[in-house]
């Protein structure tokens, strides 16, 4: 395949070119036009389109590539996360458009019909659109189990007035729509042949210091909100940076590895406001409002549209650190996990794969398959719990005598993480200490030890990035937040990076902190996806409610383009979703994310324990 | 009975260090060999076999050498009824080699279940195949700590540096009721520290005398990395530097509670002293293949400094290591000999009159400088064995 072509149609929908999570700038269109058409994934979509005859040259295709400026800044965010050099497709873009320009001319001028006008009515003439530049770009994402749908419309209201005068219109004539935030969850849930109401204008964001809450509008992601309350001395819960807070906390009750202190579904908010599906605008608190606390397993329908919503503020300490304590098998792992949350140690708690050091963290695809083996193999760190806390809970941890890593030892790591490759002097560590696993974590002057063997700089690392990209990344990774696990783990700008090889479909599940059940339904999970031929791993687990609950995540990967594995990837997540549900009817316990995905206003109690 | 009237000899462990070498010297001596082993994730118990007489330089013998897969844990060695007893009737004798050499106390339960649990099921083998000798190779350190002068008598203590001496003191004992009550003759042959070739340098395995050479090099790398790419800066504050001579100095104690020796004997003496033993076997019998003079971990640091470049390495004996401070080569150092450091400073004198007299008083070549370069040389060109693994061995 022509490679800007293959670079476009390999684009994730992760929408991590809409967030400056690098502290390079966001594509000077987006924010302007807020269309996803004009940011990189949207232009991606609509060069890929364009290359395979799905859509004619518009009015707004012009307008879309000529706002590009080739600046490279979607490189380096694009590269950050999968590798790919979106300029490239930028560029093939505006070459198309001129190529057709210069043999044809025609520029497809697209018809204004009468409920279009009223929509434009609603909104302003240039928020409302049924151009198909801009609608081929809300029209399909990589899951492997939506068909691709082409809206009539693609709408962006910035009031709540607005939403529920469009969802009057819409059921006036009787059109279907859909909510999208970012499509970052890329499940094929937000696509409609009727309209796309796009609710990326909706940028509030209002603190109210003295109730700590922050009053977030639809449009405001997960990135944007962690770092304005940051900015402030204030944490929220956040889940994937590029997701729309309001509409993360709808599909998914918004979960991290801060889920562990600061809860889930209703704890992370203290009010809401809606347009219900009729147009009538509510609050949650409203005495009349309806009951969106509460949790119905059999209830798949999306209540309301959620406009804003009153998010909890979080105190922040300046003693706060991240530690790293590794394990050779899961009941290990899980046990150290539980124990955290029931004693209340540490705000953030996760137990996580092997890998996290080395495909989380590792700058290419290449670097991470190096140093997963001096990881997993050579070293035998097959889990990982991750606990962010204050000077109390570290403490704590330290006094436990396990062996751990802390944030120096990680940022010697990281920062070093090229010489990893050939450190016999730690697969000799591993051989040697076998009656105490990672005994020599504890070694005094460990951390002193690694930083002379394995060098670390930015320089080093950068080393491993495209030449042209290095200069960048060296700057990027002399940053402190670059190599803070506290930063890293709140802004979760590194999770992206599982989608790095190949797309991941994450199943998630909450169940008790059972090893042998937990055990059972990861090797069920494994299973299912080796029958398949379906690359697969243990994503992670993050206690709940003081550990009488966890959440688990488990990943299933896929060539988004290639028919066979599609085909593979169907039948395996059919298969995974009758195994979890017979685990959701045989235990009680059991509940999956699917039961929660248009319920995530809900009380946790009402999901984990009902 | 093999048609030329050698006898037929069932081997354990002949992908390991000391079997594979046995395997590969009874059969230069023309007997038959039946290898009793397992197939890896890699591959067969064949290919292993076929891997490792590519190693020696040998063809795999048309006719002389068997290879059956068996299971030691199972009843009838995991094989089906027929096989078994086609096993039994072709073994004139046995020499179990296969051993779990962990020092872990925390496989403290798969050492035992690898070297006695399992031993049962060999000595069923043993009695059913009404074997004519059964060989034991053990170590001379089931022994255990009970004083300096160590019998070529069953062990009489309960007192061990490990869980691996431990059970193959467990083992010594078992073989001897069982064989005694079965009427089974049988020897029992201990090795002290066994490394490679001293005529050639050659070695499967790199353990033991490998370690601490192999950890200092490791610590010297790092430091020489830190001078190459940082420019000494983390050496300079440990005192570690490039001397003008080329050599790196590199201050490092090695702490020893208490003056001794490490017991060495190369493989080739162990070859030929455990043949002459098998050839010549006394029922009931102990035998300790050692080393009348050990060698001191002194004279292994001096015959280390030039062929390391690395000087400042030094032996301390004190019983209170803890009174030192250490710098983290040093730590790293500590952590790396961990489990080989009570054999460095053993004192233990091993009796050898039995095995004096069945190897008409063969003895170890002496340890010295070239043979330390020559095993050094092997060693570091096999990367400490991960070669030899890529080889399939």
């Amino acid at each position: 395949m022509h490679e800007p072509l293959n670079t476009a149609k390999n684009c994730r929908h992760y929408a991590m070119c809409k967030i400056d999570f690098l502290g390079s700038g966001v594509c000077a269109s987006g924010p302007e036009k807020h269309y996803v058409s004009f940011y990189p994934q949207g232009r991606m979509d609509l060069y890929a389109a364009l290359a395979e005859g799905k859509v004619p040259v518009t009015e707004k295709c012009l307008e879309i590539a000529d706002t590009c400026d080739l600046c490279g800044k979607c490189d380096y965010q694009c590269y950050f996360v999968t590798e790919l050099r979106p300029t490239k497709a930028m560029e093939a873009l505006k070459d198309y458009v001129a190529d057709h320009l210069e043999k044809s001319g025609e520029v497809v001028k697209e018809e204004v019909d009468e409920v279009l006008k009223e929509l434009k009515k609603i909104v302003g003439d240039f928020w409302a659109t049924s151009d198909r530049a801009i609608a081929v770009t809300y029209s399909h994402d990589p899951s492997p189990v939506a068909e691709p749908t082409m809206p009539d419309y693609v709408i962006m209201p910035e009031t709540r007035e607005e939403v529920s005068a469009i969802v009057k219109l819409l059921n006036l004539h009787d059109i279907p729509f859909a909510v999208r935030g970012n499509g970052s969850s890329v499940m094929g849930f937000v696509m409609s042949s009727g309209a796309v109401l796009d609710m990326n204008r909706m940028k509030t964001i209002e603190f109210d210091e003295k109730n700590w809450l922050v009053k977030t509008g639809a449009g405001v992601t997960a990135f944007d909100l962690q770092k304005s309350a940051q900015e402030r001395g204030y944490r929220v819960n956040a889940a994937e940076p590029s997701a729309l807070v309001c509409a993360n906390i709808m599909c998914s009750g918004i979960f991290s590895l801060f889920s562990a202190s600061y809860g889930t579904a209703a704890d992370n908010y203290i009010d809401a406001e809606f347009v219900s599906k009729d147009g009538t605008p509510f609050k949650l608190s409203d005495k009349d409002a309806p009951n969106l606390f509460a949790f119905n397993p059999s209830d798949g329908t999306i209540p309301a549209i959620c406009t804003s919503a009153s998010i909890r503020l979080h105190p922040v300490t300046g003693d706060e650190e991240g530690i790293l304590i590794p394990f050779a098998t899961m009941d290990e792992a899980l046990d150290f996990s539980k124990e955290c949350a029931t004693h209340r140690i540490g705000m953030a708690i996760g137990v996580l794969g092997g890998e996290y050091l080395s495909t989380f963290m590792a700058p290419t695809k290449k670097l991470a398959w190096e140093i997963k083996n001096t990881f997993q193999k050579e070293l035998g760190i097959e889990y990982l719990v991750l606990v962010i806390g204050g000077k109390y809970d570290i403490k704590t941890i330290q006094n436990m005598e396990l062996p751990t890593i802390d944030q120096e030892l990680f940022k010697a790591l990281y920062l070093g993480m090229p010489s990893l490759r050939s450190a016999n002097w730690l697969s000799l560590l591993k051989e040697m200490s076998d009656d105490e696993p990672f005994s020599y974590l504890k070694l005094n002057g460990f951390t002193d030890l690694s930083e002379t063997a394995l060098s670390p700089s930015p320089e080093q690392l950068a080393k491993e990035v495209d030449p042209e990209l290095q200069s960048f990344f060296k700057k990027l990774f002399d940053k402190p937040e670059m190599t803070d696990l506290v930063w890293l783990n709140m802004f979760r700008i590194i999770s992206s990076r599982m989608g790095r090889e190949k797309h991941v479909v994450a199943l998630i599940i909450y169940l008790p902190i059972d090893n042998a059940l937990i055990a059972e339904i990861d090797g069920e999970f494994r299973r299912i996806a080796e029958k398949h031929q379906i690359k697969n791993d243990y994503g992670f687990i993050t206690p709940l409610d003081n550990g009488k609950r966890c959440v688990f995540e488990y990943d299933y990967y896929l060539d988004q383009n290639d028919p066979d594995e599609i085909a593979h990837m169907q039948q395996a997540l059919g298969e995974a979703a009758m195994m979890i549900e017979g685990y959701v009817k045989k235990t009680g316990t059991v509940k999956s994310i699917f039961q929660l995905f248009t319920q995530g206003f809900c009380r946790k109690e009402n999901f984990l324990y009902s | 009975m093999h048609p030329h009237n050698t006898p037929t000899i069932a081997l354990t462990g002949a992908t390991g260090f000391l079997g594979s070498h046995l395997m590969a010297a009874l059969l230069e001596k023309g007997y038959h060999v039946i290898a009793l082993g397992r197939s890896t994730d890699d591959a067969t118990l064949s290919q292993r076999i076929a891997n490792i007489l590519k190693w020696f330089g040998k063809e795999v013998p048309t006719g002389r050498l068997d290879t059956i897969e068996i299971n030691f844990s199972q009843e009838a060695l995991g094989l089906d009824r027929p096989k078994y007893k086609e096993l039994c009737q072709a073994s004139d004798q046995m020499i179990h080699c296969a051993s779990d050499t962990s020092f872990s106390e925390r496989r403290r339960q798969q050492v035992f279940d690898s070297n006695v649990h399992s031993l049962n099921h060999i000595l069923k083998f043993a009695a059913d195949a009404r074997l004519q000798f059964f060989h034991y190779i053990s170590t001379a350190y089931a022994c255990g700590m009970n004083g300096t002068a160590c019998k070529e008598q069953l062990p009489n203590t309960t007192d061990f540096v490990n869980v691996y001496e431990e059970s193959k003191a467990q083992a010594e004992k078992n073989i001897a009721t069982f064989c005694e009550e079965n009427a089974i003759p049988h020897t029992i042959i201990r090795p002290t520290i066994v490394y490679g070739d001293s005529r050639t340098g050659r070695s499967l395995k790199f353990n033991a005398l490998y370690y601490p050479i192999r950890s200092l090099m490791a610590i010297r790398d790092i430091y020489l990395n830190d001078i190459k790419n940082n420019g000494g800066k983390k050496s300079q504050m440990h005192g570690i530097k490039m001397d003008e001579d080329g050599y790196l100095f590199l201050p490092l104690k090695i702490v020893l509670p208490k003056s001794g020796g490490l017991n060495l004997i190369p493989i080739d003496y162990f070859v030929n002293a455990a043949l002459q033993i098998i050839q010549n076997p006394g029922t009931g019998e102990i035998y300790h293949i050692s080393n009348k003079t050990p060698v001191k971990l002194d004279e292994i640091v001096n015959y280390n400094e030039p062929f390391m470049k690395v000087k400042g390495v030094e032996i301390v004996y004190d019983d209170s290591p803890e009174n030192y401070d250490r710098n983290p080569a040093e730590e790293l150092f500590d952590r790396y000999i961990k489990a080989y450091l009570p054999y460095m400073h053993d004192n233990r004198v091993f009796d050898r009159t039995n095995t004096d007299r069945a190897t008409s008083d063969l003895q170890p070549a002496a340890f010295n400088h070239d043979i330390f370069v020559r095993c050094m040389n092997y060693a570091v060109k096999m990367e400490w064995g991960e070669k030899l693994k890529r080889l399939g061995i």
